[in-house]
């Protein structure tokens, strides 16, 4: 008999335990979210501007497809798009060696992705195989790269894993966010057959798809919506220990004009909407009673408009009258005259409604922690403009008009794209204020992509207007941007060496940011950076729009970011007050 | 008859072909690819846009692009979207068929009006029926199709009779009585932006036709004998006035994928529209050219219905 | 007659509206591109008769508005002073016919004040004005186009009809090709040619002319069904029995039969063409900022805040509207008098 031998009580009670242990309910690291805590149930419909291309975190690079991505995928460690500073996700902490280069993380216990499958270091070491994999060609690679050498990526036990980095590396926190991991056990076998690249396009079917974000996918209706249900194995919970999300369904609207989106927001077919213009935020606003929902203008974002010149080495012999008017473009008080004689606030009241904010550097005043708050505005001056052009050799015949040294007009064309309504705008305006310096100036309003080749590849184009949003508040993202050698330093493309001495403190500078780990000391190295862009004005910027959004009445823990994505960075903490959802 | 028709199936194949073509050599004229958009990003690198373009056949030489294609052609795919990574074939069909959903409706509905509305204004020509059309119509024709359909979009909003858009509402799956009562009211705004699009155009040909019928001679002679109005007008006069218009049926039927583009993209009808737009300014060749010789098949049998219906109502035309 | 009482009332409104376009510098209050940026947006100016405080003058006059700090997109009448509207006012110069500069405008408001009879746009300049110099570029261009395309048209369609066999079925493909086709790449490819800084009147008629060349394929096909059935009437069989030649016959039987389908071609195609200006805009080949034209405007008043908020936008889009009426009408006229004569 079994307790012949008089078992004593205690190794059957360990035995127990320990045979609960292996089961389901084994205790799990779930991490605490910190909003207000709601209630669960409803839904939240959100248009997108068109359809996901993709469902694939390998492959997916256009908005729509990393909207719906995130919000079904889990990362390492997480940046708090309202705090704009980084916290942990799947990694319940980490560890950095002295020398920067060692990094160690480690992985919180007992999660589940949303099939069910349990989630491990292999899954890390096999997704960042896949990210790493040359032959893959995923645009996630190259945020794995650090001076083009990719981080190695080792598991140290089931629940750990190092990753090398090649050069200490300030921001290595940073780099792992949004990165998804991936399911091993659904996407090996594709992987090894090299297919990886076609699988999760959008003929997927739910059951071959799974992740570790808060909801997981239910239907796709092609051109039409998208539909994603709560994930019942999410691994957050809220302060009063409930599971995360709230929500019972997310769907996504496609709704290709921004126009649409806005009617359909005011009849209630999307409760949640971001990315609105000014004028589309005074029109909403005006029936915020009657129809029930709320706006706010949640501040400056990361978006920058700049205007700069062709500053480009190739085409003296290709294009005769670009290279004329490079000598005008390549002396700063040239530009520096451009930017004075430029009216900042008249861009913000008529393009945006008085909902921007004027720019100094490229550096736009919703990045709290880069900022240079010490740089003032550019001034509006158009006699000191007319002073600079003076001293510059530059004179005005008696129309008024501007002539050079050798008495050539100064007559140049800004290219612009016309798909943003807000650029073109820009544009007349500063075509306008240039005209007070007697130039004449002709907008050159183009489709995108023809745009685009001009800028990048014959360099054809006098000067353009153009607009960027950082992804992320640190700066290391920018290099290629910044640095003279840089494959995006659009304004002068292909530098062997830098052109200028102050281009050559600029990459110095970004140089040594990258590796600096103190963010004090950094700062102020990218301060520099900054005051050496608003003096020599490499990009003569202009304004920063402010992100405006809305929100049916009701919705709990709505709170928008100024970095991506807005408004559905916290999606697993939205609740409805009311009864849930509509419809 | 039957050597007729073999004949313009070989006249179509090589249209095709011609469009197919013309089309891949334009594309490539045009400034800028697909890819052009991923070099701006300053987190992608050229390594990695160049590994891409690679890996779509992008670096090769235009007439091996070109083979290729056929041969996906031939298989059914009609090459890959770039953008969405999926045979162009299989992101096609659905979209098609959203599309015809409305222009069907729309092209029966405007015939079955401008017909009646212009014989009618033909018939009372000069008098008030006649100059509400004409003022009506000049109206219509200053207006461009996306401010109709914003107009109607806004219509929508105020009323709240209809949906603002979209094919279906997002509620759960329903039987099959209630979804298609429910297509049906979502298709009611964007149909009748179309109908109120192409009815102006259509109105006017078939009065100019029936004008310049009901002038001539044998008509006045006809009505001289007493025959009796409706029976002249329709049995007699539209006969004679028909000419124009079945050869305008023939191109309205050519038009059945594209004149509903703008419409859909206002309204978010999950149709060709929306697709097609951002395929067009993205570059992504494949299904560019795909919805064009789609677009050319109904071209062709458009004109084919219409010449065979041209021999067929007038016998005074022989065949050669 | 009635009928030619319509007719030269078309024309006389025809005539009026493209002098008043071509005299644009001296028929509108302002220049187009002079910017008011502390007044975008403003509503069309009222007119009073009645003064604030009840008196009536005779004079028509107009108050100045202003807009307050903190709602600066609503605007309210100050009261304090009034601006008579007067004739042969001074402003803006600007250049006659190309030829004479001057500064009298027919009408305006004499003083600091501007006048916005229909109102203001984004950058706060003149719609009135605009309007009427928007005119120059859109009324021309589209006639131009129309006619192109037509007249290529018949001219195809006319001879595929008439001589039928392969010679019909190689236009007649080759037609489908120029309606099938979408013709977008080719603009694209075109802009990329032409140089950044493009003399604007010059080159866009240039596109336009293209436009209009490209879209013959739709008139060939109804010419060419008409030819199909004029060319087999017994008069027809007759003439070519006495011996006419084909040309003959084209001109003196067959042409006449498509009066009617060419000019109600003609009619429909003048407005597509004026609103195709929106599309080229989007490419690159319209006219380009500031120079206005009632495509590019309209192109502007198709957002949901224009129609919602600043209705007097729309009017670039309702002013074709007595010019395609016109137009309408002289087709119709000239077709009745072809007939008559045929």
């Amino acid at each position: 008999m079994l307790f012949s031998r008089k078992i004593p009580f205690w190794v059957l009670l360990v035995g127990f335990v320990s045979g609960l242990a292996g089961q389901d309910t084994a205790p799990q690291d779930l991490l605490r979210a910190t909003g207000e805590p709601g209630k669960p149930g409803g839904r939240l419909v959100f248009a997108e501007r068109s359809e996901p291309k993709t469902l694939n975190p390998v492959t997916a690079v256009d908005r729509p497809s990393r909207d719906v991505i995130r919000c079904m995928i889990g990362d390492l460690i997480h940046i708090n798009r309202y705090t704009q500073k980084t916290e942990s996700a799947l990694a319940k902490s980490w560890t950095m060696s002295k020398d920067g280069k060692r990094f160690t993380l480690q992985l919180r216990r007992g999660i589940r992705f949303s099939d069910g499958q349990p989630f491990d270091a292999d899954d890390v070491v096999f997704s960042f195989k896949v990210y790493l994999d040359e032959k893959v060609h995923s645009p996630q690679r190259d945020l794995l790269l650090i001076s083009d050498q990719p981080i190695a990526v080792e598991k140290l036990d089931t629940y750990a894993v190092r990753f090398t980095f090649p050069a200490p590396y300030a921001a290595a926190e940073r780099v792992f966010d949004s990165l998804a991991i991936l399911p091993r056990h659904l996407l090996e076998k594709d992987y090894n057959e090299g297919k990886i690249n076609q699988t999760w396009n959008l003929n997927i079917t739910p059951e071959k798809i799974a992740g570790l974000g808060p909801f997981r996918l239910k239907q796709f209706v092609p051109g039409e919506r998208l539909v994603l249900e709560r994930n019942p194995y999410y691994w957050k919970i809220d302060t009063k220990g409930q599971k995360l999300p709230y929500l019972d369904e997310l769907a996504f609207l496609f709704v290709p004009s921004q126009d649409a989106e806005a009617i359909r927001f005011q009849a209630g077919d999307t409760q949640m909407i971001s990315g609105l213009s000014a004028e589309n935020f005074a029109v909403l606003s005006k029936e915020q009673q009657s129809r029930n929902y709320k706006l706010q203008d949640a501040g400056p974002g990361l978006e920058f408009n700049f205007l700069f010149f062709n500053l480009n080495d190739d085409i003296e012999s290709r294009l005769p009258q670009v290279a004329r008017h490079q000598k005008w473009f390549r002396d700063v008080r040239f530009r520096r005259a451009v930017s004075l004689a430029i009216d900042r606030a008249a861009i913000v009241r008529l393009v945006y409604q008085g909902h921007g904010a004027a720019l100094a550097s490229q550096v736009a005043p919703g990045n709290k922690l880069w900022i240079n708050s010490a740089l003032p505005v550019p001034q509006h001056s158009v006699a000191e403009a007319r002073q600079l052009l003076q001293s510059a050799g530059f004179s005005w015949n008696k129309d008024g008009g501007l002539m050079d040294r050798e008495g050539m007009p100064v007559e140049f064309s800004i290219l612009v794209t016309s798909s943003n309504a807000q650029r073109q705008k820009m544009a007349v305006l500063v075509q306008d204020d240039l005209k007070q310096l007697g130039m004449k100036v002709s907008v050159a309003a183009m489709e995108f992509r023809s745009t685009l080749d001009r800028i990048l590849q014959s360099h054809d184009y006098d000067a353009t207007l153009m607009g960027a949003a950082d992804t992320d508040a640190d700066p290391n993202p920018e290099m290629p941007v910044m640095m003279s050698n840089g494959t995006n330093h659009v304004w002068h493309l292909g530098e062997k060496k830098p052109a200028t001495p102050w281009e050559a403190e600029i990459d110095q500078l970004m140089q040594k940011q990258l590796i600096t780990m103190d963010h004090q000391q950094r700062k102020k190295l990218f301060d520099r950076v900054q005051e050496i862009v608003a003096q020599e004005l490499p990009i003569v910027c202009l304004a920063s729009p402010n992100i405006l959004v809305g929100a049916r009445e009701g919705l709990g823990n709505f709170r928008p970011a100024v970095i991506e994505n807005y408004v559905l960075w916290n999606v697993d903490e939205l609740f409805w007050r009311a009864s849930g959802g509509i419809r | 008859m039957t050597r007729y028709l073999i004949r313009r199936l070989g006249h179509a194949l090589l249209l095709l072909w011609g469009v197919a073509t013309l089309l891949f050599i334009l594309l490539q004229a045009a400034p800028g690819e697909f890819f052009t958009e991923m070099k701006l990003n300053p987190q992608i690198s050229a390594e990695t846009i160049a590994g891409l373009r690679t890996q779509y056949g992008l670096d090769q030489p235009l007439p091996v692009r070109y083979i290729r294609w056929m041969g996906s052609v031939a298989k059914g795919e009609f090459g890959y979207s770039f953008a969405y990574n999926i045979p162009v074939a299989t992101l096609l069909w659905p979209r098609i068929r959203n599309t015809l959903m409305l222009t069907v409706p729309a092209l029966i509905i405007s015939w079955f009006l401008a017909v009646p509305l212009g014989v009618l204004a033909a018939s009372r020509k000069g008098k008030w029926p006649d100059r509400v059309f004409s003022a009506g119509t000049s109206t219509l024709l200053a207006l461009p199709d996306l401010l109709i359909a914003l107009l109607f979009l806004l219509l929508a909003l105020r009323s709240g009779i209809f949906p603002v858009g979209g094919m279906s509402s997002t509620a759960q799956e329903e039987g099959w009585w209630k979804s298609a009562l429910d297509t049906i009211w979502h298709m009611a705004l964007p149909v009748a932006a179309l109908v109120v699009g192409s009815l102006p155009i259509l109105l006017r040909h078939v009065r100019a036709s029936m004008v310049e019928v009901l002038n001539s001679s044998y008509m006045r002679a006809a009505q001289g004998h007493g025959l009796f109005r409706n029976s002249l007008l329709y049995r007699y006069a539209l006969r004679a006035a028909a000419n124009p218009l079945i050869s305008l049926f023939g191109l309205s039927l050519a038009g059945l994928l594209s004149v509903s583009l703008l419409v859909e993209v206002v309204m978010s009808w999950p149709g060709l529209g929306p697709l097609l737009i951002e395929a067009i300014l993205s570059r992504d060749l494949f299904v560019v050219i795909a919805a064009v010789v789609f677009s050319t098949i109904f071209l062709v049998v458009g004109n084919l219905l219409a010449d065979v219906l041209l021999y067929t109502f007038d016998p005074r035309i022989r065949m050669q | 007659m009635k009928k030619t009482r319509r007719l030269s009332l078309a024309l006389w409104c025809l005539a009026g509206i493209y002098l008043s376009v071509i005299c644009a510098g001296f028929v509108a209050p302002y220049s187009f591109e002079v910017q008011d940026r502390l007044h975008p947006f403003v509503p069309p100016a009222k007119i009073h008769f009645f003064d604030s405080s009840g008196k009536f003058h005779l004079r028509p006059f107009v108050y100045a508005v202003r807009s307050s700090d903190e709602n600066p997109m609503e605007y309210q009448e100050d009261h304090a002073t009034r601006y008579p509207i007067a004739f042969f006012t001074r402003g803006d110069e600007y250049q006659l016919l190309g030829v004479f500069h001057s500064q009298r405008h027919l009408l305006g408001v004499n003083g600091p004040v501007r006048i916005y009879l229909l109102g203001s746009d984004g950058f706060g300049r003149d719609q009135l004005s605009r309007l009427l110099y928007g005119g120059r570029i859109s009324l021309l261009a589209g006639l131009l186009a129309a006619i192109f395309s037509v007249t290529l048209g018949l001219l195809l369609g006319s001879i595929a009809g008439f001589y039928g066999g392969r010679l019909d079925d190689l236009i007649m493909r080759v037609a489908d090709l120029f309606i099938v086709v979408p013709w977008f790449y080719l603009l694209v490819a075109i802009r990329a040619v032409l140089p950044l800084q493009m003399e604007p009147a010059a080159t866009f008629l240039l596109v336009i002319v293209v436009i209009g060349v490209v879209g013959w394929g739709r008139p060939g096909r109804l010419v060419r069904g008409v030819v199909l059935s004029a060319r087999e009437r017994n008069y027809v069989l007759a003439a070519r029995g006495f011996g006419a030649s084909g040309n003959y016959l084209l001109r003196r039987h067959i042409l006449p039969s498509t009066w009617g389908v060419v000019l109600t071609q003609m009619a429909v195609l003048i407005p597509q063409f004026i609103l195709a200006e929106v599309v080229l805009s989007f490419l690159g080949l319209g006219i380009g900022e500031p120079v206005p034209s009632w495509g590019n405007m309209l192109a502007y008043a198709q957002q949901y805040h224009v129609l919602v908020s600043y209705w007097w936008m729309l009017l670039p889009g309702l002013a074709p509207i007595p010019v395609f009426f016109a137009y309408h009408v002289l087709a119709d006229s000239l077709h009745a008098r072809l007939q008559s004569v045929s």
